[in-house]
């Protein structure tokens, strides 16, 4: 960096945890407005049924019961949650308010609203539906069997795609072939806040949501779309979100509160419980990817070719976004000759599927990286050079996307990492044929920085106001999950302005005064809105100088903006300070200071994580655990340096349980046999491995400072890499995750796949 | 049925449900909303509070089981305003993230410090077990607890 920076690159709390710490934030499920009603929701037991006539009169006996609400007094209005932007192309309109037909156990049939949430949750016990079962649809490849039920009239097929870079060549000889068909499961996002909603219509007939999602404005398309509202007779305003993951990116419950509360004409609040969030609100989908590649016998790829098979379960959502996505991760990290991917997404009776923490990288780095390692078993060459030999390097273009994959520091991750976890000579250890098995393993992974593409023009706005004394306000619609948005662009604007960060206020979103932004997901936080808070900051440095020019009657080309003052160059002390100029700039030239800038994305580089981790397998009771890892990530610039290794610690955390023991597993009737977290293991800390973080930090990315995106790359490798250790733990091949204990204990008995070497 | 208890010092009398939840005492008649509900069977912890100095899970304790004892909620760990040795560390380690686990974090580690004043990271790890967050990987948890076992240390 050729300027020292002198807040970019520290480390500051979150800016509202003095009141996290004090129990005085206010979350949306602590919210109470006078007169507030509570829902409950009423959800199919069945995987895949019709509602029939629904019997109420016992719940509407429940003493302060207000209305019972399914599909038989409500509208069809058929919608998509997913939506951001009005008419977005890829939506599928597919989901009612209650279903008529229950596509999943969890699907929404009934909502009761009564005075009290012991009221509603005693009616909602009492409501009597009459379903006729129809049969189940458990997986992606059952569904597109001929005869499968169908799980909308149109057909399971929900979307199906076929890219390839070129035409397929002939193979040099002795070129040899792998193939891997590697399962990945259904998870659960797990913020330990549950989902919740609160909405209210006012006297004007504004309707108001209070939700911690990730986009106000999607909120607000979503909600006024169905409901027939304008958009500003609709405000969504964002509430502290206890955790996310993305799992709060869909409008789940915004849709049925803010009917609700215009039904009732009172404010209701509806908040899940556990079994609610990991049953009817979204999970990672359940994939299958099919991976071949050839490589010459050097180990340089040269096919590599995909066939992915979603299950979007009972809505489509995101999943035909979802799995596109997946097919732009691979070239951002490898050079291939050729790279094919045939992706095909079907309607399964399953919990809804859609992004979590890496919208499909991590998905598709698994399925990759776990064949990476079969084919440098087949090569008989060290994983750490099958990669070396077919990383990216900086400026290549991305052949799938034909942008450039920018200043890429994936092979640096790679041999920094590689050389401070010791790889090499871990590598080299034998396994040993002890009870227990220690081994190490490594993984690859590629991201993104914001979402623009040739079909998507990235942007946002934001607004910056000095006031009299110095201190500024940020408008945007910021959507803080936890993860730091508001202290990243407090310190980025405190860089530019040379203000101490504590100088700047950052409120969330609220879509009635907020400028527009998309929203919180597609690793655009940084690069993209943090960005725009330089460009917006330097926008306004700039008419801070103008006005003390004219106040100072000097060129302004003899100042600079430092330290909290206009001075003329290299003068401390001279000029005018902030509040000085702020408050002349209003008395004496009628000017305020306050600036809106929309900031354009300009590139989408690669992110990049390789992580390696230390397994120790048990082969007497089949329980693998992790013991150590070390995640190299280029991260261009680490902002606020607490936070990026934190979110790197965390992303690790569910990486391990990804890798396993999380799985929201179905029973053969399609129901989900995980209820809590009783049967849903989140590493927890005490076994929670000692993980070392590895910033690779550089300039060269349009991202401010060079920062690029971390929490999702960030967690992109990891279960790759742990699965990778336990295969070479145990001589195994497992390709089916979570790798249970039951599933390693199997796995012990069986042969050891191989890939079959061409003739030459 | 009537409940007399303490909650954060204060003497609270309370007609109650006798199947009513601590939690739901706290949250909803007393407002005390800083104790979190998370998964409602003692899973998660973030509704970790502590009776007679006894660090429990709120969602599993009815409120009868307080009868006559003292409870301390995460709104109870702060003097005058002022946050504790341990919430400063939370703060200054980058500890807090979405913040939603933290108030049970807190009470769970009150609870470590108040018998164990030097505790162990091995063991700073086994007592915050039954506390899970999504967000930090526990290290900046761990280490803040430490932390303000060490200031604790430093001052007696």
């Amino acid at each position: 960096m050729a300027t020292l920076l002198k807040y970019v690159g520290r480390s500051y709390p979150a800016p509202d945890a003095l009141g996290k710490i004090s129990g005085a934030v206010v979350y949306g499920s602590d919210l109470r407005l006078p007169g507030m009603l509570y829902a409950q929701l009423v959800l199919s037991p069945h995987a895949h049924a019709t509602v029939g006539p629904i019997a109420t009169t016992k719940a509407l006996s429940v003493p302060g019961v207000v209305g019972v609400y399914s599909c038989h007094n409500t509208p069809r209005t058929q919608y998509c949650r997913y939506r951001i932007v009005p008419g977005q192309a890829g939506c599928i309109d597919d989901e009612t308010l209650f279903a008529s037909t229950a596509r999943f156990v969890g699907d929404r049939v009934a909502a009761v609203v009564a005075a009290s949430l012991t009221a509603a949750r005693e009616a909602a016990r009492l409501i009597e539906v009459i379903y006729t079962e129809l049969p189940p649809v458990l997986s992606a490849e059952a569904a597109l069997e001929p005869g499968a039920a169908l799980v909308h009239p149109g057909g399971n097929l929900v979307h199906e795609f076929d890219h390839a870079t070129c035409d397929p060549a002939a193979l040099p000889a002795g070129a040899v072939t792998t193939r891997t068909i590697v399962r990945t499961q259904m998870l659960h996002h797990a913020a330990i806040e549950p989902h919740t909603c609160l909405a209210n219509v006012d006297a004007s007939g504004k309707l108001t949501i209070w939700s911690p999602c990730q986009s106000v404005y999607g909120a607000r398309t979503v909600v006024a779309d169905l409901l027939g509202l304008p958009y500003n007779k609709v405000r969504v305003v964002k509430v502290p979100t206890g955790g996310s993951f993305g799992g709060k990116q869909e409008f789940i419950l915004e849709p049925v509160t803010a009917y609700l509360a215009m039904q009732t004409g009172r404010p209701v609040c509806l908040t899940l419980d556990r079994e609610q969030c990991i049953r009817a609100t979204m999970v990672r989908p359940e994939q299958r990817s099919v991976v071949r590649s050839a490589a010459g016998a050097d180990g340089l790829l040269l096919d590599f070719e995909i066939e992915t098979l979603l299950a979007a379960g009972a809505y489509a959502s995101s999943s035909p976004d979802y799995a596109e996505a997946m097919a732009h991760k691979l070239t951002r990290l490898y050079r291939v000759r050729r790279y094919r991917h045939r992706g095909c997404v079907a309607y399964t009776t399953a919990p809804v599927a859609g992004g979590m923490r890496g919208w499909g990288a991590p998905d598709i780095a698994t399925c990759a990286e776990i064949h990476m390692d079969q084919l440098a078993r087949q090569l008989g060459i060290d994983p750490f050079d099958v990669r070396m030999r077919n990383l990216v390097h900086p400026g290549d273009i991305d052949p799938v996307t034909g942008s450039s994959v920018g200043e890429a520091r994936v092979r640096e991750c790679l041999e920094r990492g590689a050389e401070a976890f010791g790889w090499r000579a871990r590598v080299a250890v034998p396994v040993g044929l002890g009870r227990i098995r220690k081994a190490v393993g490594l993984a690859c992974g590629a991201h993104k920085n914001g979402m623009l593409s040739d079909a998507f023009p990235e942007s946002t706005t934001m607004t910056l106001k000095m006031n009299e004394d110095g201190s500024l306000d940020l408008n945007a619609s910021i959507h803080e999950v936890g993860a730091g948005s508001v202290a990243m662009l407090r310190t980025i604007i405190a860089e530019e302005l040379d203000v101490p960060p504590a100088m700047i206020s950052a409120r969330e979103a609220d879509s009635e005064t907020s400028p527009y932004d998309f929203g919180c997901f597609g690793s655009r936080m940084t690069y993209v809105c943090g960005a725009s808070a330089r460009a917006l900051a330097a926008k306004l440095r700039a008419c801070l100088i103008e006005a003390a020019a004219e106040l100072l009657e000097v060129s302004p080309k003899v100042l600079e903006a430092t330290n909290s003052r206009v001075q003329h160059i290299g003068v401390e002390d001279s000029g005018l300070s902030y509040p000085q100029i702020v408050q002349s700039s209003r008395m004496r030239l009628a000017r305020d200071m306050i600036v809106t800038h929309t900031y354009k994305g300009t590139s989408n580089p690669g992110s990049y994580s390789v992580q390696f981790a230390e397994v120790e397998v048990d082969v007497l009771t089949g329980l693998a655990r992790v013991t150590e890892v070390l995640t190299a990530v280029d991260i261009g610039r680490a902002i606020n340096r607490e936070m990026v290794e934190g979110q790197c610690r965390g992303a690790i955390q569910a990486g391990i349980g990804s890798a396993l023991c999380e799985e929201v597993a179905m029973d053969g009737a399609g129901r989900a046999g995980t209820g809590g977290f009783k049967n849903y293991h989140l590493v927890n800390a005490a076994d929670m491995p000692p993980v070392t973080v590895l910033l690779i930090e550089h300039d060269g990315d349009d991202g401010p400072y060079g920062a690029k995106s971390v929490g999702e790359i960030a967690t992109v490798p990891t279960a790759a890499a742990i699965v990778n250790a336990v295969n070479r733990a145990l001589g195994t091949a497992m390709t089916t995750l979570p790798l249970t204990p039951e599933r390693i204990v199997a796995a012990l008995g069986e042969t050891v796949e191989t890939g079959e070497r061409d003739a030459p | 049925m009537i409940l007399n208890t303490v909650v954060n010092r204060t003497e609270v009398k309370l007609d109650i449900a006798p199947d009513t939840r601590l939690i739901d005492v706290l949250r909803n008649a007393l407002a005390l909303t800083g104790t979190k509900e998370g998964c409602a069977e003692g899973e998660c912890g973030a509704c970790t509070v502590l009776i007679d100095g006894v660090a429990v899970n709120a969602c599993l304790v009815l409120a009868a089981q307080v009868q006559g004892k003292s409870v301390v909620t995460v709104e109870g760990l702060s003097t005058a305003g002022q946050p504790n040795a341990l919430q400063r560390k939370f703060i200054e380690l980058g500890a807090v993230q979405c913040g939603y686990c933290t108030p049970g974090m807190l009470m769970s580690a009150t609870a470590l410090l108040a018998c164990n004043r030097k505790p162990s990271r091995a063991q700073i790890r086994q007592v915050l077990a039954g506390n899970l967050c999504r967000c930090t990987g526990y290290a900046a948890i761990v280490e803040a607890v430490a932390a303000a076992a060490d200031e604790q240390d430093g001052q007696t």
